[in-house]
């Protein structure tokens, strides 16, 4: 059973923490994600190590569910939508974003995104190189790439990071979670891909850390 | 010498007879029996001329096959292929072999291959192949990747391997054993089949060793022994006030003054320590107390630079150095002449190893062997009283051979068709012939073909795989890049990605860790090799230091190696129990007298055939202590299947920990074990059942798989010094893990985890016998009110940490986070 998403605001907008590794912008009906990685597992593939095929098609169906549930009318990509260069499951995300056309896709450019711009042209996505300005956000790749432009007060939002938190507790026991980590002004997204490893974040009192834990985002 | 002796043996015999020395007689019934065509093992010391009894027995029966022409005959081809484990060892052999060759007059080449041998060797060898060739089971298996490699099996007589009991028991062995396999099947095509003769120091398992060995040849083996008897001493450096509490780890390093002495009276001094971080303490320590050592004091481990471990070695054996401390890293090799002491720091944890560097000391056949120990926990006082008798009784430890190790399959699939290819019918031929891959069924073999070929399984194909291809029923790698990828990546030692560590001016100062470094800041100062770096930056897998005059450093602390104690040993400690405050005679013995008084008192002290189980609160939690006296890798699987038993009874999480003595279940909440259901608990009921369930919770099997992932060729390391050319293609075994856990649970190296974890550390059959001791034994229930002397080893540094918990996710990060709250 999924469990409803988490409600989070942050500079008065409603930004919906997802178990699925991602967050809805409801004020601009904008699905925020990070991290995809499309392609990794076709990329290992090609280079001899047997990935399962089954790892990227649930990825894209959570991405389709959460479309579903979501109805966004935009998704932006915060980086490392694309893992390496062309290979067959990129053709099958194509084929993926027909059943989607009028859905408006947007990248900001990650370390991993190095295809043509030719080919995002007829993937239909649009492209920031570097960052993109939604006041009150910042959308950015890397968090320590971001020009600001003066806008001191906005809250960037990006990946990069693939944030993890260790809980422990009494009797030594840790445990640890993909989060949405929350450094003001920095705002982590967790990496989308079930193919993806975590950096663990160990955050301060004053910042905030959620936490997937199973099909639940909780509050650390 | 009477007359019907043959040629050969009457020139080798009037040759050591030139140079004073006598054939042993387990020389010379090893010459005979290569003269016959005979297989087998040599059972030797080191420094007894084991390298003798296989080299001349080659030559005598080469002279013999060529009387009228043996000393013009030039180029006759490969005749011994001699197998090392060591590279260092390789030169000291060669130069032992042209010394006879060149008394003798004869034309033979001896040649060296491994990973220092220059391109201009590689390229002299490959023209024309030297009589023989001294080679490690890695550059063997680098060999195969060559088409033509077949050829060297033309002329091979001989193959020999130096140090079996090192390989046996790991997957240099299985290596080994496919090599094997691979050089007996080509020269079968050529209607001959060469001898195999192994050389191995003492083992529980000597016949079991030689039959593995020999198992590709079909043939019954001689086993020869040396029979040489070896006179060890030992004696313990006991600390001046034995506290109440067993000092753990690291403070052992408090003893250091009393080491001093010993080093004074000796006339070279060998310092084994367990670690490679704590040789680097104890190598500063000493030099800080005893300024004078300056100079003539070294130190030797496996992670600094080639070049002075090198110049130690050369150091030691001219006499120059007062001592040395090293780790595992001197265990094998030469022996060095002037070194008459050996001190132990710490649990040897086995009878054999320590054994081993005992005759690291005073090693020709008469001498005694002097080692000391110096406890780093006053308990392992213990464990010297129990190695005396081990010694006593030449207890040594068995070496089990490792069977169906497919990651090492794969990697030597891709071995075969990076060269001339395979057809996969002849080549699961030739890998049944080892004993590894004996029982290896057509559907395995079946598996790992379709994971070469296509990515997964029969009737599954993984889009755009791409690893080997078939071709005309044959199996080849046609991907240069791949090849390439695949010859650096060839072995079975796993070690974390290391990073060079290089000086600004460009000195190479050794290796390191990388994720070591990658918790240093720039700034930062490190020790290595006994001098303090501080470090600038990293680049291309090289991390860049200058050095540093700051007082202090961060001392890096090497993952790898732990032992754990054999099970021989566990065995004699449980009955040295039996003296403990009843027979005080051993001085080991005597000087735990307080400390055990102490046990006494607040709990009990566990005699051979009793199990005790303490119950202890603290402010972390409710401990749970158990001491089956087992060693750390049994207790890691009673310990699961313990948790995994009280977590049925109700929802509980579990931290576990252990050592070699026993184990402890911490949690947040009372542990329900008492005198009504322990027996049960400890029931060999259901057991197969309860194991697997408790390997799946826990994070044995995850371990295990990182080795097998890189093995296997799913991981590709970093090598020092290389550039990250992979990038895109890096991904850590856990990750992998999950993926096969979640997507292809019947995946073949994702089995051969839990098989390893079955086999090593679950072994029913050991397992059920331990249950069953425990079941026909009285078991104590104790209570203590504070930490027991026995307790507190496994509590303040028990290693390993596994989890397991029954309670449901959610609810422990629930309790968690009000716990913190509190």
């Amino acid at each position: 059973m999924q469990t409803p998403p988490l409600l989070h605001i942050m500079a008065d907008q409603h930004c919906w923490l997802s178990p699925q590794r991602c967050m809805f912008w409801e004020e601009k009906k904008l699905l925020v994600l990070s991290d995809l990685h499309w392609g990794k597992t076709g990329h290992f593939r090609k280079n001899g190590i047997a990935v399962p095929t089954e790892i990227a098609k649930e990825d894209l169906h959570r991405l389709t569910q959460q479309i579903t549930h979501f109805n966004p009318e935009q998704i932006i990509i915060v980086g490392d939508m694309f893992h390496s260069r062309a290979n067959r499951e990129l053709d099958q995300w194509l084929r993926w974003r027909n059943d989607f056309s009028s859905l408006a896709f947007t990248l900001i450019k990650g370390n991993h995104d190095i295809l043509a711009n030719v080919w995002y042209e007829e993937a239909k996505i649009q492209v920031f190189n570097n960052q993109w300005l939604l006041p009150p956000f910042t959308f950015v790749h890397d968090a320590a790439d971001v020009v600001s432009a003066g806008e001191e007060e906005n809250i960037t939002i990006s990946g990069h990071l693939h944030p993890g938190v260790a809980v422990t507790g009494k009797g030594k026991q840790s445990l640890r979670f993909p989060c949405f980590y929350f450094a003001r002004p920095h705002f982590y997204l967790p990496a989308f891909s079930y193919f993806s490893g975590m950096a663990m974040v160990q955050p301060k009192k004053s910042q905030e850390v959620f936490a997937i834990v199973n099909d639940a985002v909780m509050k650390i | 010498m009477s007359s019907d002796v043959d040629l050969g043996t009457k020139i080798i015999e009037s040759w050591l007879q030139k140079t004073g020395r006598t054939p042993f007689a387990f020389q010379q019934s090893t010459w005979k029996l290569i003269s016959e065509s005979g297989c087998g093992l040599v059972n030797a010391p080191t420094g007894c001329g084991k390298t003798y009894a296989v080299f001349l027995g080659t030559l005598i029966r080469w002279i013999n096959q060529h009387p009228e022409d043996y000393s013009t005959l030039k180029n006759t081809g490969l005749q011994l292929i001699w197998i090392t484990p060591l590279r260092a060892l390789a030169k000291d052999i060669a130069r032992a072999m042209e010394e006879v060759i060149a008394s003798l007059d004869l034309h033979w080449k001896v040649g060296i291959r491994n990973g220092d041998s220059t391109p201009k060797e590689r390229a002299a060898q490959k023209k024309q192949l030297p009589e023989v060739l001294i080679i490690t089971p890695e550059s063997l298996h680098l060999l195969f990747t060559h088409a033509d490699h077949e050829k060297m099996a033309n002329s091979l007589q001989v193959i020999a391997v130096d140090e079996w009991h090192e390989l046996l028991g790991n997957k240099r062995g299985v290596q080994t054993e496919l090599a094997i396999a691979r050089l007996i099947t080509a020269a079968r095509k050529e209607n001959h089949q060469p001898m195999v003769w192994g050389i191995s120091a003492t083992i529980g398992n000597l016949v079991q060793a030689m039959e593995v060995l020999l198992y590709p040849t079909g043939k019954e083996g001689h086993l020869v022994k040396a029979d040489l008897p070896k006179n060890i001493s030992v004696h313990s450096i006991f600390p001046d006030d034995l506290e109440e509490y067993p000092w753990s780890g690291h403070l052992g390093i408090r003893m250091a003054e009393k080491m001093l002495p010993v080093i004074e009276a000796s006339n070279t001094t060998l310092i084994f320590i367990n670690t490679r971080g704590m040789s680097e303490i104890w190598f500063q320590t000493l030099l800080h107390k005893a300024p004078h050592l300056a100079g003539i004091l070294a130190l030797h481990h496996g992670s600094i630079e080639p070049a002075l471990r090198l110049w130690v070695e050369e150091a030691l054996h001219s006499g120059k150095l007062k001592a040395v401390v090293c780790t595992s890293s001197l265990d094998l090799g030469v022996d060095f002449r002037p070194v008459d002491t050996v001190i132990q720091v710490g649990s040897p944890k086995g009878v054999a190893r320590f054994m081993q560097r005992a005759g690291r000391s005073g090693h020709s056949p008469h001498e005694t062997s002097r080692i000391y120990f110096l406890p780093t926990n006053t308990l392992e006082l213990l464990e010297v009283a129990a190695l005396k008798t081990a010694i006593e009784q030449s207890a040594v430890e068995s070496k089990e051979p490792m069977v169906l190790c497919f990651d090492v399959l794969l990697q030597y699939c891709c071995t075969i068709a990076a060269g001339q290819g395979f057809n996969p019918a002849e080549l699961l031929a030739e890998i049944s012939s080892t004993h590894c891959f004996s029982s290896i069924s057509q559907e395995e073999w079946n598996d790992v073909i379709f994971l070469l070929t296509r990515g997964g399984k029969a009737l599954q194909q993984y889009d755009e795989f791409e690893k080997l291809q078939e071709r005309d029923g044959r199996i080849y790698c046609s991907n240069r890049r791949m090849i390439l990828r695949h010859r650096l990546h060839i072995g079975t030692i796993v070690s974390d990605a290391m990073l060079k560590v290089k000086t600004t001016g460009g000195k190479y100062m050794g290796v390191i860790e990388e994720w070591f470094i990658s918790k240093l800041l720039p700034g930062d100062v490190f020790t290595l090799a006994g001098r303090n770096l501080e470090l600038i930056g990293v680049k291309d897998m090289t991390a860049l230091v200058k050095l540093s005059n700051q007082k202090k450093s961060i001392i890096p602390s090497w993952m790898g190696g732990r032992m754990s104690l054999s099970a021989n040993l566990g065995a004699l400690l449980r009955k040295t129990f039996n003296k403990v405050l009843i027979d005080e005679s051993e001085p080991e013995i005597a000087a735990l007298h307080l400390l055990m008084e102490q046990q006494q008192t607040l709990s009990h002290i566990p005699r051979e055939n009793e199990l005790l189980i303490e119950h202890i609160r603290s402010k972390e939690g409710y401990h749970l202590l158990v001491y089956p006296f087992e060693g750390r890798q049994v207790h890691e699987a009673l310990s699961a299947l313990l948790a995994y038993r009280i977590g049925k009874i109700l929802p509980i999480s579990f931290s576990i920990s252990m050592n070699d003595y026993g184990f402890e279940l911490l949690s947040d909440q009372p542990i329900p074990v008492d005198e009504e259901n322990i027996y049960s608990l400890f029931s060999t009921e259901n057991l197969l059942g309860d194991i697997q369930i408790s390997v799946n919770s826990t994070e044995m099997a995850r371990r295990k798989f990182r080795d097998i992932a890189v093995i296997g060729g799913l991981i590709f390391q970093g090598m020092p010094g290389e550039a990250k050319k992979a990038r895109h293609l890096q991904s850590s075994a856990s990750l992998l893990f999950n993926v096969l856990q979640n997507y292809d649970p019947e995946n073949i190296l994702l089995r051969q985890a839990y098989q390893e974890v079955m086999l090593e550390q679950m072994e029913e059959v050991r397992l059920r016998e331990a249950l069953n001791r425990i079941q026909t034994n009285p078991i104590k229930i104790c209570y203590p009110e504070k930490l027991t002397p026995l307790s507190f080893p496994i509590i303040a540094d028990g290693l390993n940490r596994n989890n397991l918990s029954t309670e449901k996710l959610e609810d422990r990060v629930k309790k968690m986070q009000i716990q913190l709250r509190k």
